[in-house]
């Protein structure tokens, strides 16, 4: 009777112990399969980064009611760390001291005046042009996890264009 | 009267001159007015060390339908004009027979999980793993005009894993 309960306990703590290794080895199988090809893939995504010696951080969309605005705003790192916004497909109204900016808010909202005195932003030039591709500096060490929406913006008027909200890439 | 009053504007005319221009003049540099029909036009090029990248062409935030999913599906064109998919930041569940196809974007089967019948698409592979970074070359016939959703789908049970609708970059 002992004899039988034991080998029944020692089955069941076997087969408990069997079963984790047995779906290990299952994920295993599949995994070292998938690993090889993701290591590949790695390697090209690697080369591509590392080729040009740059990457891309954000991107997001504009959107502007007060006048309309679209394309889109997409920081990337260069190869020695400097960050670039840079538009593209961009278009905008024309207007006087028009700005872009880097605000410390998750979206702007299409409302006129919308930049709160407190409302902390980081200064990137004069608007080159209100259409067209155009690069812009963006200031070493600002944290881009906290200034995360672009926006053309007037500050004549404290008017925002146009706003778009940054998304990893 | 008449010739009272006149004669108080003749008087005065210089005055109003000197009142008048300046306040005219500081008016049209306030708002610009002649900007509403001038556009100013730019396109730079990309910053140097990203124009010897692949060039981005089309890029969608993947969402999960029958399971979850997320990451960012982006389409480049390679400097020798070779486009490829690319998934990156990407998780979604494993499972059988899975495959990353394109699908037309107006595609209604792409608002259901489980799709009834065949789901019309361009096949690009078998899924290589289902988390992180993998890039997949495109059929050279596809056109990305028509075909502008990627569609992580199961074939086995037709069941659409996640979706990204791709806009242009």
């Amino acid at each position: 009777m002992v004899c039988t309960i034991k080998a029944g306990l020692a089955f069941a703590a076997l087969a408990f112990l069997l079963q984790p290794s047995l779906r290990a080895q299952d994920n295993m199988k599949q995994d070292s399969m998938k690993k090889d090809d993701m290591k590949h893939d790695k390697m090209q995504d690697d080369k591509m980064m590392h080729d040009g010696n740059s990457k891309t951080l954000q991107t997001g969309k504009f959107h502007g009611k007060v006048h309309a605005t679209s394309g889109r705003a997409t920081v990337y790192q260069e190869a020695d760390g400097k960050l670039v916004l840079r538009l593209t497909n961009f278009k905008t109204s024309n207007g006087p001291d028009v700005h872009v900016i880097l605000v410390a808010t998750k979206d702007a909202d299409d409302d006129a005046n919308f930049l709160k005195s407190n409302t902390e932003r980081v200064e990137l030039g004069k608007l080159k042009g209100n259409e067209g591709d155009q690069n812009y500096e963006i200031p070493a060490g600002t944290d881009l996890t906290k200034f995360r929406t672009v926006s053309i913006y007037c500050e004549r008027f404290n008017a925002n264009f146009g706003a778009a909200p940054l998304e990893k890439f | 009267m008449n010739t009272n009053k006149g004669s108080w504007l003749s008087r005065n005319k210089w005055i109003l001159v000197l009142i008048g221009v300046p306040v005219l003049g500081g008016a049209w540099w306030v708002f610009r007015p002649e900007k509403l029909f001038i556009n100013q036009k730019v396109s730079e090029t990309a910053p140097p060390a990203l124009s010897s990248e692949p060039e981005a062409l089309y890029t969608g935030k993947l969402e999960g339908k029958i399971h979850q999913t997320s990451g960012r599906a982006t389409i480049y064109k390679n400097k020798d004009g070779k486009e490829y998919l690319r998934l990156s930041d990407f998780t979604t569940s494993n499972g059988p027979d899975v495959h990353v196809v394109l699908v037309r974007v107006e595609n209604k089967a792409l608002e259901q999980e489980i799709v009834m019948g065949e789901l019309e698409h361009v096949e690009v592979g078998m899924l290589k793993g289902n988390q992180n970074d993998q890039n997949y070359d495109l059929p050279a016939a596809v056109d990305l005009n028509q075909y502008q959703a990627v569609a992580i789908y199961c074939e086995r049970f037709h069941a659409i894993f996640g979706v990204a609708r791709l806009e242009k970059f």
